[in-house]
């Protein structure tokens, strides 16, 4: 990767919580137009890694997004993040339009793109409607609009699918594409990782604050042809597996959907130390 | 628009459609009329001398309640977004910290004031027309007297925001600020003066720790510049500063008050973790 196409450098980020580590030691580089898949269980440190890339929390080693220093310049790198949290809290009693407008005028952005917004996600006729009457996918869909108010590079988008249906999960989906397409960087933290597999570039696993697999989907592709696992199930208790699987975000609910990214998810699991397997003879 | 004129815009909305703010809005002027009411039934037709009377009854009841909301409206502001989980994402706007302090305090401030004027104002409208005269200029500096009141404690409010660790600890040390600077501290006084020769310069100094005090003496120097209603400490502060130069010198240490919080919140909300 040149450095033209780096949006995001984390080098050696650690964040510590008095002597517990939240992060410990993370590097990676994450290019311009891709959708990144931040994977890990509750605790692993992806709300945290957003923190550090947004510069809202202290924390050791170097964040530069598009070549800017998170830590010395936190207000010029958020101008360039749109930010969807896990649970968006806007205020109930404010319409779609004027939670829009408010952060509009926070960023400096036109007031009359919210409009336009609005439309981009399907909450055109919601404009004068109360969030606290929204359902939890349009208020997911209201915070996405708000996060592309002022047109940002990269999008950092916090856990954006787990309270939502299949159908409104594959619409955002859809959704994220659109914007990837328009050149943009979306780091996305997720549980859901078996539909991520068509529109994701590049796989970050986190557990317990340390980075334990960084890989494309090409890198993840090539392991597959090149190492198969028989993963030793039956021999052990089943439980092992799914905890594995859950400690890098994927509930055991999933596990009964899994398609052809099993495999990857093995990989992450095994790479994870999370998972004993056999290489067949 | 800059960020803190979005976030000011945004605090005086949610503020007026409070009901706290709407109730003590109704509240304050329901007890101001009641009390110009009794005040001019008790005082007969004595013409406009007891506008005076009936004006000092208003202000203790400024006193006791304008720091009342605004101690709680700024213990709300950080803390309540703390607890909505709101903080970190009005954070991740690319907005400074102090922006985000100083919007939300210019916002309450403008707002509680706006609820108390129209109090106070109401009141003071109510008495002009059964008193038949009045004297506007007292009214108003005591109007600004009260408004300067509401920023400080507003801004002490916005501090015990910043340093808890949510809304209800934030309104437990509002509270506390509240009982001590209100109802307690006339007793410290005058517990210290009885026990010790704490003399007119010490009283005068002690009274400065106090905004509430300090707003009181500088009304009283409005409503009474002769001060006997002070006593022997009113004697002290004729002869040493003469109204003139105890009004400056109250005033600068109420200007004191009003920034000094605000400063403190900024500075303290720079090093939170949030």
């Amino acid at each position: 990767m040149t450095d033209k196409t780096v949006m995001v450098s984390v080098t050696g980020l650690t964040k510590r919580y008095g002597k517990a580590s939240a992060l410990d030691d993370l590097t990676f580089t994450l290019g311009a137009g891709e959708i990144v898949a931040l994977l890990g269980p509750n605790g692993a440190g992806k709300t945290t890694t957003f923190k550090c890339l947004l510069g809202v929390t202290r924390f050791e080693g170097s964040v530069e997004v598009n070549g800017v220093s998170a830590r010395e310049h936190g207000k010029d790198v958020r101008r360039q993040i749109g930010y969807l949290p896990q649970t968006p809290a806007f205020d109930s009693g404010d319409t779609c339009e004027q939670v829009l407008r408010f952060l509009a005028e926070i960023k400096g952005s036109d007031p009359a793109r919210a409009g336009e917004l609005l439309q981009q996600v399907h909450l055109r006729e919601q404009r004068g409607v109360q969030v606290g009457r929204l359902s939890g996918g349009m208020r997911q869909r209201l915070a996405l609009a708000a996060a592309l108010l002022s047109d940002p590079p990269l999008l950092l988008l916090d856990e954006p699918t787990a309270n939502l249906d299949a159908d409104s999960r594959r619409e955002f989906h859809d959704l994220l594409v659109g914007l990837r397409n328009e050149g943009r960087t979306i780091v996305l933290s997720t549980h859901f990782v078996d539909s991520l597999s068509e529109i994701t570039d590049r796989v970050i696993v986190l557990k317990q604050g340390k980075l334990v697999l960084h890989a494309t989907m090409e890198e993840l592709q090539r392991g597959k042809r090149g190492r198969r696992f028989l993963v030793n199930v039956n021999g052990t208790e089943p439980g092992v597996l799914l905890g594995a699987l859950e400690g890098i975000g994927i509930g055991a609910e999933r596990v009964t959907q899994v398609n052809s990214y099993l495999e990857e998810m093995l990989t992450a699991a095994l790479a994870a130390g999370s998972l004993e397997g056999d290489e067949p003879k | 628009m800059s960020a803190v004129a979005a976030i000011m815009k945004k605090e005086v909305r949610d503020a007026v459609s409070s009901r706290w703010l709407v109730l003590y809005g109704f509240a304050f002027a329901l007890l101001a009329l009641g009390l110009s009411y009794l005040g001019q039934r008790n005082l007969g037709s004595v013409g406009f001398e007891n506008f005076s009377r009936t004006t000092a009854s208003i202000l203790n009841l400024c006193l006791m309640l304008a720091p009342l909301i605004a101690l709680s409206l700024g213990a709300g502001s950080i803390a309540g977004e703390r607890d909505r989980g709101n903080l970190t994402y009005l954070l991740s706007q690319p907005l400074s910290r102090w922006e985000l302090l100083l919007g939300k305090y210019v916002g309450l401030v403008t707002a509680i004031s706006v609820a108390t004027i129209a109090g106070f104002g109401v009141a003071g409208l109510v008495i002009a027309t059964f008193a038949h005269s009045m004297d506007a200029s007292t009214y108003v500096l005591l109007l600004a007297l009260v408004v300067a009141l509401v920023a400080v404690m507003t801004g002490l409010g916005v501090v015990a925001s910043v340093v808890s660790a949510n809304r209800v600890q934030a309104l437990g040390i509002a509270m506390l600020i509240w009982f001590f600077a209100v109802l307690f501290f006339d007793l410290v006084l005058i517990g210290t003066v009885s026990s010790t020769s704490l003399g007119g310069a010490g009283l005068l100094t002690a009274v400065m720790l106090n905004p509430v005090e300090i707003v009181r003496i500088l009304a009283v120097i409005q409503l009474e510049p002769d001060l006997q209603v002070l006593g022997p400490f009113g004697s002290y502060v004729l002869e040493t500063l003469g109204t003139t130069g105890a009004t400056v010198i109250l005033s600068l240490a109420l200007a004191a008050w009003v920034v000094a919080p605000v400063a403190a919140g900024v500075w303290l909300f720079h090093f939170r973790d949030d």
